[in-house]
């Protein structure tokens, strides 16, 4: 629905997304609100809260768009006003206008991230340093951040997201009557605007008028000792790094019970700010481990703190049961167990056995260049060959770094450079009633620089069927070998397992290696192999991902056997809907490298024709180590 | 109008932070500090909350390049000029500030480029002075610096290295002296720091949130008070501001002073090589930090002890190790050792 329709939809009208709401109006009531992230799917109207925000506090809304380039966001050099007046003229940028409103980003995850890690410092700070393009400035930026994100999409960065101070899930009303609700305010909305905001006046009034009261109200709340411990307590439990969690909790606990007309805090304005304070921030936590596993596999040595925190077995207490269930992103960690089919009583000992196996990591190699397909590429039909080409960078994306004077033909102009090499002559030409002459001689061109070394997503198969025979180890040996070599080219890594019936993305793409070790090694194993599942995750993260990350390429390492045993649905044939997915995917700037960790001696050639649908290269494990390799080949020459 | 930032001394633990940063400010000669860590570890709010107890320096007065006229043979062009024809160099006292690298700066703007308003009122090229000459004598902060681009990085890297910036472009031909304590913050997560640039930052700290309830009650305490009424609370610190700030002064004072024996030479030797460490840039470190250390706690002697304090800051980052080994600091280690001297 166009936003047009939108604009004066009043806040109380919004249906459901109590969460949200309170989210926002926290932010408008207490000025140590200064960041808020809405997470819901398309429709769940994120963007018809904000704008009701505005309409609702009478601050204006400045939107900032996806494609805003620094230049624009924090200001530059006013190019005009620079000629006219014979000075170095400041341009501010949308932040400005953004002093004393409310600043608004929808699909705030898709936004460039060093770009978003400098917005969210403006707004934190409330004031814009700027050092651009020949201008030097600084100024205020007081302003109340709504993002919001579809949670689908790939997501922010954890330590980025910590930077909100609240974060509020809405979601489509799932019910019929909820939908039908919706449906009818909209329309009664887009039929007669003014006579639909006229109905909910009151409303609209009575929220104005709770805010503006806890507005006064807030200076005199106060938090007992005991509800702070609650507080510090509750986001010691969800494994938040940092202070910010406990800060924004106690700030948000306050505000609540302000907007509730109190002047002390309750334990239930702790629980309600512990659900748009933490879910964000709660660390990932893997499954808990098995009570006793049989024969305790070697531990890694150093116990970190983050670990101890996580492995602690969550024992939720009464009042936390609401915020699990609240915390919970759509993907439900808990439910797999229960959507196991049932195995036979004496079996299941075993599987649980089997299962949460983690395996050390296993011998380490010296890996060949597995990122060059050196013609391996086994390519079914040529009409589809450019389908996966390396996406050729064009000149016009990147960042513009720098300028040059070009030798030849100027194709990307860089007209402040440009200006700034015509200006020290523009008293001695000949101007011909032009207010700047400029001679090929100035002209100047960008330098464009993109991110350098690329992404590669290792997806595991972590399934029982590698753990049996110790397969695993050799697995992550070859995974930590190549991290090696990535670590040593600065790639992005990021490594997503799959094992039992769904699939995770346990590290987003990160430049740390040291963390995909970590989470490399606590890997556990076991269970069925959802290969399906695998390959829908990663087309749906890595499509949202190369669309962030335009010009960089991508490789996706898939290391399994190849043999799917869980299909997507019911009754359905598993390798057969594998393979017809494989030949659909088509994901922009990916290459597919797999590698199969099938071992023994019946091969099967599972693995070798998914590369096949996969157009992409295809190894065994055991080739990938580079003085192996050599040594065979030696042989054959000798 | 400044806004008023969290003071210094309210800020809960992280004392080794706080360490790392005071030794750099009592002997900018040390380096500088990388403070890595987790994401909402007070990394920021310390730096930023420095400029309260900054001690006084002292600079030429309106050179847009601080230079300090003790020095005259760390002067910029201008400043050369007015003394070498015989002019003389007024020094006006002010303190030390803590200049922002923003994210988001651009080459120019960081190494300074064309004045465009001199060249366009006068037709002749003149140089407007950057990020670092503002730099020149003060802390330079970097927040996130693993996410800065590589291009003003390796201008960082060429100024702290010479301690003089360079500049050759759009027709400039330009040098200042730009020597600064040199602060990064970083989130590790985010990426590793490029190994000349980790190995430029003379300490380094690894901050990690505080698990202690009372302690992390008391952080979100503090922060409360501050938010509620900024003036009145950073009023209420202003004793204990000027005390650190006064304990820097003489601290800086009796740094010339401060004596380190042969026995503490050998045992800096004995420390480093006892941690593999090879090169001399972490020996002569370790000596400045512990001499720095001595001075801030008002002793004219360096003693073992101050090894011991500044020892992790100095190696923790430059010790030799394979990729994927957990960065820890073995303080047995560092005790066995210092019990052998």
């Amino acid at each position: 629905m166009p936003s047009d329709d939108l604009t004066g939809f009043p806040f109380s009208a919004v249906y459901g997304m109590e969460d949200a709401k309170r989210a926002v109006q926290c932010a408008m009531v207490n000025p140590r609100i200064r960041t808020v992230l809405i997470r819901g799917g398309p429709g769940s109207a994120k963007t018809a809260l904000s704008r009701a925000a505005g309409n609702l506090t009478g601050r204006s809304v400045v939107n900032v768009p996806l494609n805003v380039t620094e230049e624009q966001l924090f200001g530059g050099m006013d190019i005009d006003a620079t000629i006219r007046e014979g000075r170095a003229v400041v341009q501010r940028g949308l932040l400005s206008r953004a002093d004393g409103r409310i600043l608004y980003v929808d699909d705030v995850n898709l936004l460039d991230q060093r770009v978003l890690a400098s917005l969210l410092d403006c707004v934190l700070t409330g004031r814009v340093v700027l050092e651009r393009e020949g201008v030097s400035a600084e100024y205020p930026c007081d302003t109340t951040l709504i993002a919001t994100m579809n949670p689908s999409d790939s997501d922010i960065s954890p330590h980025l997201l910590d930077r909100f101070d609240l974060c509020a899930y809405s979601s489509f009303p799932d019910d019929g009557d909820g939908r039908a609700e919706v449906l009818r305010r909209n329309v009664e909305h887009q039929r007669d605007p003014r006579g639909f905001n006229e109905m909910y006046a009151p409303e609209e009034e009575a929220v104005r008028s709770c805010m503006v009261r806890a507005e006064g109200l807030l200076p005199l709340v106060t938090m007992s000792d005991d509800l702070m411990a609650v507080a510090v307590e509750l986001t010691a439990r969800v494994a938040a790094d940092g202070f910010r969690g406990d800060i924004a909790m106690v700030n948000t606990a306050m505000t609540l019970a302000a907007l509730n007309g109190r002047d002390e805090v309750t334990r239930k304005d702790v629980e309600e700010a512990a659900m748009i304070c933490l879910a964000h921030r709660r660390n990932y936590m893997p499954e808990p481990p098995p009570p006793e596993p049989p024969e305790p596999p070697e531990p890694p040595e150093e116990e970190e703190q983050d670990d101890d925190d996580r492995e602690e077995p969550p024992e939720p207490p009464e009042d936390d049961r609401d915020d699990d269930r609240e915390d919970d992103p759509p993907e439900e960690d808990d439910g797999d167990d229960r959507q196991q089919p049932p195995e036979p009583p004496d079996m299941q000992d075993l599987q649980q056995m089997l299962d949460e196996m983690m395996f050390e990591i296993g011998e380490q190699f010296r890996v060949i260049d597995y990122l060059d397909d050196g013609g391996r590429v086994i390519r079914r039909t040529s009409s589809r060959k450019g389908r996966r080409a390396m996406v050729e960078s064009d000149d016009a994306t990147g960042r513009y770094a720098r300028s040059r004077q070009s030798d030849d033909r100027v194709r990307d102009l860089a007209f402040d450079a440009t200006i700034r090499a015509a200006a020290p002559y523009q008293r001695t030409r000949e101007h011909d009633g032009l207010s700047i002459s400029i001679k090929k001689q100035d002209l100047r061109e960008k330098v464009r620089e993109r991110r350098s070394g690329c992404t590669i997503l290792f997806v595991v198969d972590a399934s029982g069927s590698l753990g049996v025979r110790k397969r695993m180890s050799a697995v992550k040996g070859a995974v930590l070998s190549m991290l090696r070599d990535s670590y040593v080219k600065r790639d992005r890594i990021g490594l997503m397992a799959f094992r039992r019936d769904s699939a995770e993305l346990i590290l987003p793409p990160t430049r740390s290696v040291e963390y995909s070790y970590r989470k490399l090694e606590e890997l556990p194993t076991g269970g069925k192999t959802p290969l399906g599942e695998a390959l829908v995750t990663v087309n749906e993260f890595m499509t949202s991902y190369s669309r962030t990350h335009q010009g960089e390429m991508c490789y996706i390492v898939l290391i399994t056997d190849g043999r799917a045993n869980v299909p997507l649905r019911e009754g359905a044939d598993a390798n057969e809907e594998v393979r017809k997915l494989a030949a659909d995917l088509a994901i922009p700037q990916v290459r597919w490298i797999v590698i199969d960790a099938s071992s023994g001696y019946i091969r099967f050639d599972n693995a070798e024709r998914l590369a096949q649908e996969l157009e992409g290269t295809y190894f065994r494990l055991e080739d990938l180590n580079a003085d192996r390799l050599a040594e065979s080949v030696r042989a054959v020459i000798r | 109008m400044q806004k008023l930032l969290f003071p210094f001394v309210s800020i809960v633990g992280q004392e080794d932070m706080k360490r790392a940063l005071l030794l750099n400010i009592v002997d900018p000669g040390i380096g500088g500090v990388l403070i890595k860590g987790e994401k909402g570890t007070a990394k920021s709010t310390t730096v930023r909350s420095l400029h309260r107890i900054l001690p006084p320096r002292v600079s030429v007065e309106g050179c847009p390049f601080n230079c300090d006229p003790s020095r005259p043979d760390r002067l910029c062009p201008y400043c050369a000029d007015r003394l070498s024809s015989g002019g003389d160099l007024e020094g006006t006292e002010a303190d030390m500030r803590v200049v922002e690298l923003p994210l988001s700066a651009t080459e120019d703007r960081v190494a300074g480029t064309l004045d465009i308003e001199h060249v366009l009122k006068t037709g002749e090229k003149k140089f407007e002075p950057g990020v670092l000459a503002q730099a020149n004598g003060n802390l330079l902060y970097v927040d996130e610096v693993n996410l800065l681009d590589d291009h003003i990085v390796d201008l960082l890297l060429d100024s702290a290295a010479m301690g003089v910036n360079y500049i050759e472009r759009e027709g400039v031909s330009f040098s200042h002296p730009s020597r600064f304590i040199l602060i990064g913050t970083m989130n590790p997560e985010e990426g590793e720091l490029r190994p000349q640039l980790l190995d430029r930052f003379g300490l380094s700290v690894d901050v990690k949130g505080d698990r202690d309830m009372e302690q992390r009650m008391e952080v979100v305490r503090r922060r409360l008070a501050f938010d509620t009424d900024p003036e009145a609370y950073t009023a209420g610190c202003a004793a204990e501001s000027d005390a650190v700030r006064d304990r820097i002064v003489s601290a800086r004072e009796l740094l010339p002073r401060v004596v380190a024996d042969d026995a503490v030479l050998r045992a800096v030797v004995t420390v480093t090589t006892s941690f593999g460490i090879d090169g001399h840039r972490a020996d002569i470190t370790m000596m400045k930090a512990a001499k720095a250390n001595a001075a801030l706690e008002g002793r004219g002697r360096v003693t073992k002890d101050d090894i011991r304090v500044v020892a992790a800051l100095v190696m923790s980052h430059r010790m030799r190790r394979r990729p994927f080994e957990e960065e820890s600091f073995d303080y047995e280690e560092l005790e066995r050792c210092l019990q052998t001297i």
